[in-house]
């Protein structure tokens, strides 16, 4: 398999979309956006899939990136849109791109979509922290704090800081407490997204956890959905 | 179960520097191999993952199966305060295990203002500073790169140094030590010994350093008979056939030089007399261009970069590169890579070349003439005139792009006001021209002048030469800055201060390492990042160790007087220096090794497609 290759395939009259599903997990998760973007763009020129590129001064593989992920989180459930002009199966995609990535990035899915990006709402984490659990009401104490309205937060966005009840972007929270504590929360997606980390802060700040470095944690994106709750595809 | 490592990369700027895992990395069985070799950059990740030295002696150690070679870079100040409140070693990137368990720990020296950095990654890996203090089972460490041509100010920090190109001779060093510690005869000073005999090898505890009243150096004396009297830099003598990094690690974050960086050839024809660089990569040797093709495409398929740069010292005197161009540009296009030059001299480019290989996305163009007068550019032996300029700029604007950026240096020997005053007059006739060009852009144009201080530098005609004391590079600076008054114009300089250190650091000796060592207790690191750099700290430094800045930077050397660095023969000899002193002195300039070959010296190390008429095989 090479870069070369594509040049082989045949051509497709019009260029099809294409949707790729990855994951973004381990040492990957301290990349970012931007970084990813750069990354996804030299790991499908390595594959040699027929991928579409822009026209214009600086031509590049077209790519729709659907929800951005900030750095310290992974992911199981991240989407890509690109646009194929090659003829080219599908598992050979798939196959392609897995042979040119590590571990922490190996791509689950490759599907022409027949829904948008932009169809995303919701978005689920799952923060797991490694902390003393001996307290058995802690996870009482998490979930009162988490569903008690109003959460004030300070919320930073491009025009500057603002102060947000970060429960509204809340749908829903379990807590369970066993040797670690693990929250699921549902989260709205999209513009103006919450940031799970703030969560995280939320519970230094106003519970104390997580103030040494012996206790850490990991926050893992772990599905998105449809308006209605279906999962996304 | 915590996990000390994650909590330590969310809490830092920039956790992709440190959190490895690239796709390309090479991990090996720890257990399954001989060596384990920690190579170090003594800078930021971002930086030091654009170094192809770097790469390609991380491939070829890497091609040993019982040699595991790792990088390993410096920490972030954030990082670093972390590393310390925790009490976390320093740790190579691949593995994660602490550098001082490794069995060679490698530095590369590309500039001076990094020393301090390598004695601050030898603190944070719990190395010893001194070779001296170090036991049987610390990691042996070696320097090499472009500062090890003049490794004295480090020598008391080092046990050993590579001299010139590594990749035969690294891999040489390591099976040496492989095989001592297979056949239990290794002992550290009974290795070193025979180490030294390797070719490039330099230990510079093998040799009895004395000095005279007045300061200078009176001899270097070897302790053994058996080992060599100068050390004479390795090269590799083919470069089609030297090793060539087939897969290289792909940084997930973006680093400074994030493209194929084609190595096109080393050495160079031209003989700045100024340029270190110029005179220790002698001699030419050039790759064919099917060579580089093939390697480039290796590349594109290795890396799947957009864009490939044609390195080398300065690219334009590669002589065939059209015909390389040619077969680039056969399958560049479709792959949608570009191709780009570095310092383009358009003397033996044609047009229709020159735009397809332009990058559009680069709006400006790149020159340097050095020196404001054709007096002085002959002095340093710039051989570039006026007119190449205009030639060069009016195809430029030609072309669409509006800003040139132009460089010089001050303080160079002979210098006067005239020259000083001919480089804002140079800018100013290029910002002319751009009005005298009949399709020049609608933009306005825009003139960037970029001014370094003269840095004499070991290894060059001007070795010898005095730096212009601190005032004078002052003045110098701040004369420059009424002349021009063009607001087309934009002034830069390096700061003085900056340059005077480098001076001293470059032309030290041995006794400068308890310099270093006081610049180190001083808490002081990351010197070449403006935000980090104290001169007051480094003038403290100097005074802590008993040694006078001025001695190294601003004094004249003597014509006869034996220079610290002379225990390392680069191949081009004193006497080639001297000559090319007196004819700056004269203003005559030297002609390019194309042209003629003026003896430099460099031809005894051998070489193919070089340009040295006794060399094996001259172009």
């Amino acid at each position: 398999m090479s870069a070369f290759d594509k040049q082989k395939m045949k051509p497709l009259k019009d260029p099809i979309p294409m949707r790729l599903k990855f994951r973004k997990v381990g040492d990957l998760q301290y990349i970012s956006h931007l970084d990813l973007q750069r990354v996804m763009s030299r790991i499908i020129v390595r594959s040699g899939i027929p991928a579409w590129y822009t026209q214009g001064f600086n031509p590049h593989a077209k790519m729709t990136f659907a929800l951005p992920l900030s750095v310290g989180t992974q992911s199981i459930c991240e989407f890509i849109d690109i646009k194929i002009d090659r003829e080219i199966p599908t598992s050979e995609i798939l196959d392609r791109l897995n042979a040119q990535v590590t571990e922490d990035m190996k791509f689950s899915a490759a599907y022409v979509p027949t829904t948008k990006l932009a169809q995303i709402a919701w978005v689920s984490y799952e923060i797991n922290i490694c902390t003393d659990t001996s307290d058995g009401t802690l996870a009482d104490k998490v979930k009162g704090l988490l569903t008690t309205r109003p959460l004030i937060m300070k919320k930073r966005s491009k025009s500057g800081e603002r102060e947000v009840d970060i429960l509204d972007y809340f749908k829903s929270v379990t807590v369970e407490q066993g040797e670690t504590l693990t929250l699921r929360v549902m989260l709205r997606a999209g513009e103006g997204s919450l940031n799970p980390e703030m969560i995280v802060t939320a519970l230094r700040d106003r519970l104390g956890l997580l103030a040494t470095a012996e206790e850490s944690y990991t926050i893992m994106r772990t599905g998105v959905y449809f308006e209605d709750g279906r999962e996304f595809e | 179960m915590s996990d000390k490592r994650s909590v330590l990369l969310k809490s830092v700027s920039k956790p992709g520097r440190y959190s490895g895992g690239e796709y390309g990395q090479i991990i090996k069985n720890k257990k399954a191999v001989n060596a384990r070799f920690a190579f170090c950059f003594p800078d930021t990740y971002e930086i030091g993952m654009s170094n192809l030295g770097v790469r390609i002696l991380y491939g070829a150690l890497n091609e040993q199966d019982d040699i595991w070679c790792e990088r390993v870079y410096a920490p972030w100040d954030d990082m670093e305060a972390k590393m310390r409140a925790e009490n976390m070693p320093l740790t190579a990137h691949e593995s994660g295990d602490p550098v001082g368990e490794f069995d060679i720990v490698a530095f590369t020296l590309q500039y001076e203002l990094c020393y301090t950095n390598v004695l601050n990654m030898l603190e944070l890996a719990n190395i010893p500073l001194l070779a001296a203090d170090r036991g049987e089972d610390a990691p042996i460490i070696i320097g090499g790169g472009p500062c090890a041509y003049n490794a004295e100010p480090l020598a008391d920090f080092f046990d050993c140094f590579s001299i010139g190109e590594g990749e035969e001779n690294l891999v040489e060093f390591t099976r040496l030590y492989i095989k001592m510690k297979l056949d239990h005869t290794y002992t550290r000073a009974g290795f070193l010994h025979e180490a030294a005999k390797i070719g490039g090898i330099y230990v510079p505890s093998l040799y009895e350093v004395t000095y005279n009243g007045d300061g200078t150096v009176k001899s270097y004396e070897p302790k053994f008979d058996d080992i060599p009297r100068r050390v004479t830099k390795r090269i590799m003598k083919d470069m089609d056939k030297a090793y060539f990094p087939k897969k290289p690690v792909m940084p997930y974050i973006e680093t400074v030089h994030d493209r194929i960086m084609l190595e096109v050839y080393r050495g160079c024809i031209r003989g700045c007399r100024f340029c270190q660089a110029g005179m220790v990569y002698r001699p030419v040797r050039e790759k064919t261009p099917e060579v580089l093709c093939d390697q480039a495409k290796c590349l594109f398929e290795a890396t799947g970069y957009d864009e490939i740069s044609l390195s080398s010292l300065s690219i334009s005197d590669y002589s065939r590169l059209p015909e390389l161009c040619n077969l680039l540009l056969e399958w560049t296009p479709e792959s949608m890579v570009s191709l780009s030059l570095p310092s383009l001299r358009v003397d033996n480019f044609s047009r229709e070349l020159m735009e397809k290989v332009e990058s559009v996305r680069s709006s400006s163009l790149t020159f340097a003439p050095e020196a404001g007068t054709q007096r002085l550019r002959d002095v340093i032996n710039k051989n570039v005139t006026e007119e190449d300029l205009m030639r060069t700029v009016t195809t430029a604007f030609e072309g669409g792009k509006t800003s040139v950026k132009l460089y010089f240096m001050q303080g160079l020997p002979t210098e006067t006001e005239e020259d000083l005053d001919g480089i804002a007059a140079l800018a100013e006739s290029v910002i002319h021209q751009f009005y005298q060009t009949p399709n020049r852009p609608k933009r306005a144009p825009q003139v960037t002048i970029s001014v370094a201080c003269f840095v004499p530098k070991p290894f060059t005609p001007f070795q010898w030469e005095a730096q212009d004391d601190l005032e004078t590079l002052l003045a110098k600076q701040e004369y420059l800055y009424q002349k021009i008054t063009d607001r087309k114009i934009k002034y830069n300089h390096h700061d003085a201060q900056v340059s005077r250190v480098e001076a001293a650091l470059a032309r030290g000796d041995r006794r400068m390492s308890a310099a270093l060592l006081e610049a180190h207790r001083l808490g002081m690191r990351f010197d070449a990042w403006s935000e980090f750099f104290s001169y007051e700290n480094w003038l403290r430094a100097f005074e802590g160790a008993g040694l006078d800045m001025a001695f190294y930077a601003n004094r004249r050397f003597g014509d006869d007087e034996i220079l610290p660095w002379e225990i390392i023969d680069c191949g081009v000899t004193r006497e080639f220096f001297a000559r090319e002193r007196e004819k700056a002195y004269a203003a005559k300039t030297t002609k390019n090794c194309r042209e003629q070959c003026s003896a430099c010296g460099a031809n005894k190390l051998g070489g193919e497609r070089s340009w040295c008429p006794n060399a094996k095989n001259p172009l």
